[in-house]
């Protein structure tokens, strides 16, 4: 836990230079809470029964959506790291250090994300519920669900963004890649439309895709869309997401480990 | 124009630089049609429940999708990397051009083409092809004309927003995140009609007048206002206006960078 702290507060220093710069990510995230909370809410004005769920739960899910987008942005993982140090032959250091890699980006980036939840997630959710009517979550059981399944959403992320950034190793350039990659994201996550709206294949599909662990369950759970065996269901889905991809990068860590060694010698 | 005959010549060095990575260029045209499936899949969501939003059917939203995309086409495809200007700055790029005797703008201008403008020029063509057609439109010459017009001046006045961005990098070291601010506003004009979302978000994107990419030229072609008249008139005059600020701007900010530096 100590590794995390410490690097919780290297973001802190590097952010407290740019102060400007952090002003404006919390003008840009009040933007999109404003303009979601208005598509809802237009949307319900015309038709009030076609959603599943109130106004005030969709307004709500649609503004934690993007509140969390500090922490849930997938351009801000492990793999830009991993590309910049690659790229500036950083990469070294790191190998060098007598830290385990993959914990070590896990340390790094969680170090981080702690840093953006208190410092960006936590004021929106407070501009959110003071004037654009973000509820409460819907029992004090949600909330508790909700913590568990955020941090398990997160753990996804970052095994999904670890993944890309092996990819990094062998092609060297992920930046076109990450755009797709970012906007595949951001669709089957269900981060700008509730997944329960999409239609028949493509329902099905974000189903099963590990997306849906990153910001469809935790709020959908926060709302109270998923309750009871339902929410703990979503909940083991997420873990064995988590499992599973870690394992997969742990493999193909080991994997691209040994040709960025014989790359280097 | 001999600025522009320098301008073109270093363009091409960026084409051929560019062209060198293959693989790079068919991944860039392919995440930009995933990126843009995905946009207009997620309006396709949530408009297939009900018939419109806020007044606008779909087809209605695709057009003002097209007509966005076809602007910032133009604007990806050679003026991108305005977005990159607190880099440039920091690594001392910007440096070079100063000192070499050819305006700094054309040097920084002819550095850089992106590609991915492609992949957009192909998704607005598209888009908007669906559009017209499942709209039934049958346009008179004036309205090519003026969709000519519109498209042209949209590139001018988004052009212009980023320079003026760029330009903020002379005083306050980054621009990056101003540019992320703007991307936003790109991305809710771009996808919805500006209306929807009350009347100080409608100001806001009028002053800073990327709605003239497509929301204004919109409600002409599409007829959906009835003092259409002189909007015909506006986009050309909104881009000149727009790029005399930026230039005005950036003048300023070369000034006090070159001061500051000696």
């Amino acid at each position: 836990m100590r590794i995390f702290w410490s690097f919780a507060r290297q973001a802190f220093h590097n952010a407290a230079i740019y102060r400007f710069d952090y002003w404006l990510q919390l003008i840009s995230v009040f933007l999109m809470m404003y303009s979601v909370h208005w598509i809802w809410t237009s949307l319900y004005s015309q038709h009030p029964a076609a959603f599943g769920v109130n106004v005030a739960q969709m307004v709500t899910y649609g503004i934690l959506g993007m509140a969390l987008e500090a922490i849930f942005n997938p351009g801000q993982g492990p793999q830009m790291y991993i590309a910049t140090q690659l790229k500036t032959g950083g990469i070294d250091t790191d190998l060098a250090k007598p830290l385990d890699f993959h914990l070590h980006m896990l340390a790094r980036n969680f170090g981080e994300i702690l840093f953006r939840f208190g410092t960006l997630v936590l004021p929106s959710a407070l501009i959110g519920g003071a004037f654009l009517g973000l509820q409460f979550p819907a029992s004090p059981v949600a909330a508790g669900l909700f913590a568990v399944s955020l941090l398990l959403g997160y753990l996804v992320l970052f095994a999904l963004n670890f993944l890309l950034g092996m990819l990094a190793v062998v092609t060297l350039d992920i930046r076109s890649i990450s755009w797709a990659y970012n906007s595949l994201v951001r669709f089957f996550s269900g981060q700008m439309v509730p997944l329960w709206l999409f239609p028949g294949f493509l329902g099905a599909l974000a189903n099963v895709l590990p997306f849906r662990s990153i910001y469809a369950i935790p709020i959908s759970i926060y709302i109270g869309k998923l309750n009871g065996s339902a929410a703990l269901e979503a909940l083991i889905f997420q873990s064995v997401w988590v499992i599973a991809l870690f394992i997969v990068g742990r493999l193909a860590w080991n994997g691209v480990h040994t040709r960025l060694v014989v790359q280097g010698g | 124009m001999e600025e522009l005959r320098i301008y073109v010549k270093l363009i091409r060095i960026s084409m051929r630089s560019r062209l060198q990575y293959r693989a790079d260029f068919i991944t860039g045209i392919i995440s930009v049609l995933v990126l843009n499936a995905v946009n207009l899949g997620l309006i396709g969501i949530l408009v297939h429940r009900f018939t419109q939003l806020h007044g606008w059917t779909v087809w209605d939203l695709v057009f003002l999708y097209s007509m966005f995309v076809l602007s910032h086409s133009l604007y990806s495809l050679l003026f991108w990397h305005f977005n990159m200007m607190d880099t440039y700055i920091a690594q001392g790029t910007f440096d070079q051009f100063l000192i070499r005797p050819i305006s700094p703008l054309i040097q920084f201008l002819g550095r850089e083409i992106q590609y991915i403008g492609i992949g957009d020029i192909v998704v607005g063509v598209a888009a908007f092809g669906l559009a017209y057609s499942n709209k039934g439109l049958h346009w008179q010459a004036w309205q090519w004309l003026f969709f000519a017009v519109a498209i042209l001046s949209g590139t001018v006045v988004e052009m212009s927003i980023r320079w003026i961005i760029a330009s903020t990098a002379f005083w306050l070291g980054r621009s990056l995140s101003l540019a992320n601010i703007m991307n936003r506003f790109n991305m809710l004009v771009q996808q919805y009609p500006i209306d929807l979302f009350g009347t100080w978000f409608q100001i806001v994107v009028t002053v800073i007048p990327i709605s003239f990419l497509n929301y204004y030229p919109s409600l002409v072609l599409l007829g959906k206002t009835t003092d259409g008249a002189w909007l015909r008139f506006l986009p050309p005059i909104v881009a000149a206006v727009s790029i005399s600020a930026a230039a005005l701007v950036w003048r300023a900010g070369i000034r006090r960078y070159a001061s500051s530096g000696s």
